[in-house]
């Protein structure tokens, strides 16, 4: 395990990379809240793009996993300068490829907006930049989170239904919206973006989304909102796609930064070769 | 004439002992003392494991046993949920198994 000291926080860093050549780019893989850790990739498609060649870098994000847990500061724009800080702490300047899953991918593209020279490309999973819309529709589950007087009940209720380890994710999401303020920052935002303003993400996205997803229809609108944005669907996934077919994702990632120019070792192995 | 396999490494109980000792550093602030761990510890049921704690726990077997255990060709193919699944004992012998040094014997 590795920490690294940044904006007075303490972060969980892993690093994955080629053990046998230089690694061909710097791919940083942005996870979700507010029960989300590295974990998340670090089990799913991280292994895969490390043998492909290239540098890995997963980090537990500001009061998420390992890292620090500050009782405020969690407006996105917060989320967002953790990570160029975190880069010149590792000592990586120029700009990285990033990945980003649900709210992972609004860090992304806060990113590109707040530091463009730094991001060669998003690739977004089942995620969207952050609007003043999304976070009012995510504001009644935030405050339920928060608030819900039958709390043991919920875990219980999601224990029995998804198995006792998602029963500890949903209780760790809800001692996080019950100890910070998170529920209120995120609502406080001032990096949340009018779609009139997506024209800031200049940088070339590649936005994936699940069947079964409500986000889905993002597929079709995104690509007309962003000035370089191309999508693709997962079929019979939900919204946890990444955990759900992370064959598919990685060989989805590979194929996008290949085109990106990265000089990535495309996997031989048909399993690995099976996105659509 | 009969092929008979020789295990030299590390027995099944100096990995258990091993691995109790990570699985103590790992769950530090909560978990139970090593000497509480056996081959039937299951990490979602007794440990109470999140996934982040099997990160850890990753990183500190490739740290001690490198690529001769390869971790990662253990967790590849199963989800979140069945590595958490997962005994402590189903670990140690994927551990003894990936250090064992085989011979073939004549007698």
């Amino acid at each position: 395990m590795t920490f690294h000291e940044v904006a007075g926080l303490r972060f969980h860093v892993e690093r994955l990379g080629p053990s046998d050549r230089p690694p061909a780019a710097t791919v940083v893989l942005v996870h979700g809240f507010p029960a989300d850790t590295l974990a998340t990739y670090y089990f799913t498609v991280a292994p895969a793009l490390a043998e492909a060649g290239l540098d890995v870098v997963m980090y537990d994000q500001r009061g998420h996993g390992r890292t620090t847990r500050p009782d405020s500061g969690y407006q996105l724009e917060r989320f967002v300068e953790d990570l160029p800080a975190l880069l010149d702490e590792l000592g990586i300047a120029g700009p990285v490829h990033l990945v980003g899953n649900c709210f992972g991918g609004m860090v992304a593209f806060g990113m590109a907006v707040l530091h463009p020279d730094r991001v060669a490309s998003i690739f977004a999973i089942e995620s969207e930049p952050a609007t003043p819309d999304w976070a009012i529709q995510l504001a009644p589950s935030l405050h339920h989170g928060r608030t819900d007087p039958n709390l043991e009940e919920s875990i219980a209720s999601i224990t029995a239904e998804h198995g006792s380890h998602m029963g500890r994710l949903a209780l760790r999401a809800a001692r996080m919206l019950r100890t910070t303020s998170l529920a209120r920052d995120i609502l406080a935002s001032e990096l949340l973006l009018d779609p009139m303003e997506f024209w800031q993400i200049r940088c070339p996205v590649f936005a994936v989304y699940a069947a079964d997803s409500d986000l889905v229809g993002l597929a079709d609108r995104l690509p007309h909102a962003l000035p370089d944005c191309r999508t693709a669907v997962v079929a019979e996934q939900d919204h946890f796609v990444l955990s759900g077919a992370p064959e598919q994702i990685s060989a989805l990632i590979l194929d996008w930064l290949a085109e990106q120019g990265v000089a990535v070792t495309l996997p031989t192995t048909p399993g690995l070769r099976a996105a659509s | 004439m009969t092929a008979t396999t020789i295990t030299v490494n590390p027995t099944t109980e100096q990995v258990l002992a091993e691995i109790a000792a990570m699985l103590a550093d790992v769950l530090a602030d909560i978990g139970p003392h090593s000497a509480e761990i056996a081959m039937g510890t299951s990490f979602n049921d007794d440990l109470e494991f999140e996934s982040i704690d099997m990160v850890s726990l990753a990183v500190l077997l490739n740290a001690r046993w490198g690529e001769r255990v390869n971790f990662a060709e253990f967790v590849a193919g199963k989800h979140l949920d069945e590595l958490i699944a997962l005994t402590v004992g189903e670990l140690v012998y994927h551990v003894v198994d990936g250090l064992a040094v085989t011979q073939a014997s004549r007698r």
